[in-house]
């Protein structure tokens, strides 16, 4: 008997008839009953199990090609996973692989009438699980969609680690000359209530409605289902772990907004617009992100300069690390002078989040900074850990320290604006 | 009328709410809060569920598109609520009730609960859908009419609370939404009008049975579902009132009747009751597509949950005619009200008072005062109340003086020294002078005089007697 079987189960006291549901998590078999509940009935308690009905065969769809409206932008819809626009198939408990650009429509209709929807399935993955190779594969995908004449990309992508890869999007194109969105979404899409649709549509919105390029995020803007807001790809930070509206951009504000009812667009800020593509994919993996804290091991020193090239510190305040009083603290300050001293790359930020590092205010910041630790200003911990990676990938250590502190993809922000602390 | 030949079909939904916390959050269950602080609006989408179908009732909702404002408190609604946080576990108080509640009803609880989602999407669930779980099967109740199938037990979260409506916005308070709820269903095998009301009694004296149900306006409600021959099941939704059961069940049955006459076939839709035994079409019926896992929460295993015996309430009135010679109507009154745990206690203490004083006391002590003094004494404790009892008992504080008693502690302001009884001889000393001051006042009078005199420290029987004597 399968998931799908219509059975019945007898057990001691009753008779349950309804479908077989997949169960991966208890022993106990779940039957679908008629009126739609879910029971779990336990192994102990069946007298007899019997199969009335095979599954019925899923009837499979030939997917018919849309009809492009020459007067409307192509946008490619790229799904990598994660909560937004995934079908779930409750007879196997399995999310489909199956992302075509009708299985889309159908989910958010209001879409086609924005612009010409085509589709790619690139990857299915919780986006926890990312590596670099498949920001390499999404890179590569854009790559190729660009050159076939899309207007521009949506990337349906799962929100944990979204900004690492609208991050490492925005560094690996050195020239971009399509908008490329990352949308994420809070709540799945299989309930009523989901901020998939809002946020997907929100985002063709802004690309059939602006000429420009560039790697955006799109998101709920508060809990409202009102408005959308574009958000920088190296200064925004998911900061809340269920929120809609978790996306925030840090040390700057949006890029624009868009309001869902009357599908006004809204610019804050001048808008970038590249003429051509070009692409530094590498990226390297030697490079640590280490976040400070009272009672630190040395050890994790040891093993972060024995392993790595370089080392971002998410480090207190300022840009404090535990290494300036005491024997173990000195240690720290030993291990990290002579990691530098060899050609490995220290990178300070802050673990407050809101707001710039300082090299010089405190003598222990002085201290680290005295040793060739590099201060990121306003960077976010996450981009400086991205940033490095890609620098290392494509230059040399002497190029990536200069780089670095450097503002390449709007991830510095020289002058904070008081209103953007919240 | 013979509703047997009718074809009639008829079983009820009882929906009540629990007193405990909500069932998927820590909030309160406060359902009529203050005024609101939190403001919020959303759209909702019509979704293909578990079967791969967008449900009838959920796409005739989504044709409307409407925005959905809602309103909260901060003091009973959280993120859950407003469905940006996942729900927490199942809430034990809640289940446990459930469970009890099964047992009540002679149903069978389910080996693994599993909570689903019941797609809604008039806006009245933040999240689209309703989270409901099926815990008990196959149960029954005894009625004068024979036994009556409780096929169903559910425990569900209550919706939220419509609050205005036109044709682009809906308004909800979010008070009362997630608030633990017991839905009990009965077969169709309901016999006639009456005998319908007679089951939601019943149903409903069970529930209250154990004692952790909201009580109130609002807190219990039923559903009807009707059909007669040549018909279709019809969903009557939101009885308040227990009386007007027969009543709507019989303007239904000449509505479709009268359908039926005119040859029009009469379609399947939920109906609301209106005043006058009328109702009026909400929406069409909601089918098995509306129902999908709730993948947030692990299933529940019932049997890891060790419950108390619960006695129903009609048993109670029983025994407390029989064991502490209540009559039938303070029986009732005691066995249904939250007093009669306090009851229990005191009368399990009591050596010389006896039951009908403590029930009496009990239920009708606090109205007598609001009444006499304009004074709410709910303020008074379980623990204050059998400490009173146990003074009474033990002669320390006159029986008289009870309710003088009750109001000094509401106040705070009791003191047991105060009610130290006066000396039999001082007394007969007391009474005999002002008899022999008053040689003209009736006994009735004297009587007055005497108890303003020793306001609440002297019992009202010895000091007629000792008048009497003295008059002789």
């Amino acid at each position: 008997m399968k998931p799908g079987d219509t059975i019945k189960v007898r057990t001691k006291e009753n008779e349950f008839t309804g479908i077989l549901m997949p169960n991966e998590e208890t022993d106990s078999v779940i039957v679908k009953l008629d009126n739609g509940y879910n029971i779990g009935i336990s192994p102990k308690s069946i007298v007899k199990k019997e199969l009335l009905k095979n599954k019925p065969a899923s009837d499979t769809k030939k997917e018919t090609p849309l009809k492009k409206d020459p007067k409307k932008k192509t946008i490619t819809v790229l799904h990598t996973g994660g909560t937004i626009a995934s079908k779930v198939d409750y007879e196997t408990g399995g999310v489909t692989a199956h992302f075509t650009a009708s299985d889309l429509i159908q989910l958010v209709p209001e879409i086609k009438d924005i612009a010409n929807i085509e589709t790619d399935l690139v990857a299915n993955m919780m986006s926890e699980d990312m590596n670099f190779s498949d920001y390499q594969k999404i890179a590569k995908a854009i790559q190729r969609h660009a050159k076939a004449g899309t207007d521009g990309i949506i990337i349906g992508h799962g929100t944990d680690t979204l900004t690492y890869t609208a991050a490492a999007l925005a560094f690996m194109f050195e020239e971009i000359d399509i908008p490329v969105i990352l949308v994420g979404s809070q709540r799945s899409s299989d309930r009523g209530s989901s901020d998939a649709a809002m946020n997907l549509i929100c985002a063709a919105q802004f690309i059939s409605g602006i000429d420009t390029s560039g790697v955006y995020i799109c998101m709920h803007e508060n809990t409202d289902d009102d408005s959308c807001v574009i958000l920088p790809a190296t200064k925004t930070r998911k900061m809340h772990t269920s929120r809609r509206d978790a996306f925030k951009p840090v040390n700057c504000g949006p890029v624009a907004r868009i309001d869902y009812i009357d599908r006004k667009l809204e610019l804050f800020n001048d808008i970038y617009k590249g003429n051509k593509l070009t692409i530094k994919p590498e990226l390297s993996d030697k490079v640590g992100l280490i976040k400070t804290h009272t009672n630190m091991s040395t050890s994790l020193f040891e093993f972060a300069t024995k392993n790595y090239k370089a080392i971002v510190i998410e480090g207190t305040g300022l840009g404090h690390a535990p290494t300036s009083i005491g024997k173990e603290n000195l240690k720290k300050y030993e291990i990290l002078k002579s990691f530098i001293k060899k050609g490995g790359i220290v990178a300070i930020t802050s673990q407050c989040i809101y707001g710039r590092v300082h090299p010089t205010v405190y003598s222990n910041l002085r201290r680290l900074s005295n040793i060739g630790c590099i201060f990121c200003e306003d960077m976010l911990p996450e981009t400086a850990y991205i940033k490095l990676s890609w620098l290392l990938g494509n230059y040399s250590t002497k190029e990536t320290k200069e780089l670095l502190p450097k503002n390449l993809r709007g991830e510095i922000n020289f002058r904070l604006d008081p209103g953007d602390f919240y | 009328m013979d509703y047997e030949k009718l074809g009639f079909m008829c079983g009820i939904e009882i929906h009540q709410q629990l007193e405990t916390h909500k069932l998927y959050c820590e909030c309160p269950s406060i359902v009529h809060d203050k005024d609101p602080d939190i403001f919020f609006s959303r759209k909702l989408r019509a979704v293909a569920g578990e079967t791969g179908k967008v449900d009838a009732a959920a796409s005739h909702e989504k044709k409307k598109d409407r925005i959905f404002n809602y309103q909260a408190c901060t003091t009973s609604s959280c993120l859950v609520e407003m469905d940006e946080e996942p729900p927490h576990p199942m809430n034990k108080e809640a289940l446990e009730i459930g469970l009890q509640a099964a047992h009540l009803f002679n149903a069978k609880v389910i080996d693994e609960i599993q909570v689903m989602r019941k797609t809604v999407v008039d806006g009245s669930n933040v999240s689209g859908f309703q989270r409901t779980a099926l815990i008990a099967v196959d149960g029954y109740i005894d009625t004068s009419k024979g036994k009556i199938n409780i096929p169903l037990i559910c425990l569900e979260e209550e919706a939220a609370k419509k609050v205005t409506e036109d044709d682009k916005t809906v308004t909800f308070r979010l008070d009362r939404l997630g608030v633990p709820l017991i839905e009990v269903s009965t077969d169709a095998g309901i016999k006639d009008p009456d005998h319908a009301k007679e089951c939601a009694e019943k149903i409903g004296m069970i529930l209250r049975s154990t004692s952790r149900v909201k009580r109130g306006i609002g807190t219990i409600r039923q559903d009807v579902n009707v059909s007669i021959k040549g018909g279709v099941r019809t969903e009557i939704k939101g009885f308040q009132d227990l009386k007007s059961i027969p009543d709507i069940i019989i303007g239904e049955i000449s509505r479709q009747q009268k359908l039926l006459k005119k040859g029009e076939k009469v379609k399947s839709t939920v109906r609301k009751a209106e005043q006058g035994g009328k109702t009026v079409f909400l929406r069409p019926m909601p089918g098995s597509a509306r129902m999908y896992p709730e993948t947030d929460i692990l299933p529940v295993i019932p049997s890891d949950i060790a419950l108390d015996d619960i006695e129903l309430i009609d048993d109670k009135v029983k025994r407390y005619g029989k064991e502490f010679g209540l009559g039938e109507d303070l029986a009732k009154k005691v066995a249904k009200s939250a007093a009669s745990a306090t009851f229990e206690k005191a009368i399990e203490k009591s050596k010389v008072i006896k039951g009908p004083f403590i029930a009496e006391t009990l239920i009708s002590a606090p109205r007598e005062i609001r009444r006499k003094n304009d004074i709410d004494i709910s303020n008074v404790s379980e623990n204050q109340y059998l400490n009173l009892f146990a003074l009474i008992d033990a002669g320390k504080v006159p029986k008289g003086a009870i309710l003088d008693a009750l109001v000094a502690i509401s106040k705070g302001k009791f003191n047991k020294d105060a009610y130290k009884g006066v000396s039999q001889a001082e007394l007969k000393k007391s009474i005999a002078e002002i008899v022999k001051d008053n040689p003209d006042k009736p006994f009735g009078a004297l009587m007055g005089m005497i108890m303003a005199k020793f306001s609440g420290k002297v019992d009202g029987k010895v000091v007629s007697e000792i008048i009497k004597e003295q008059l002789k």
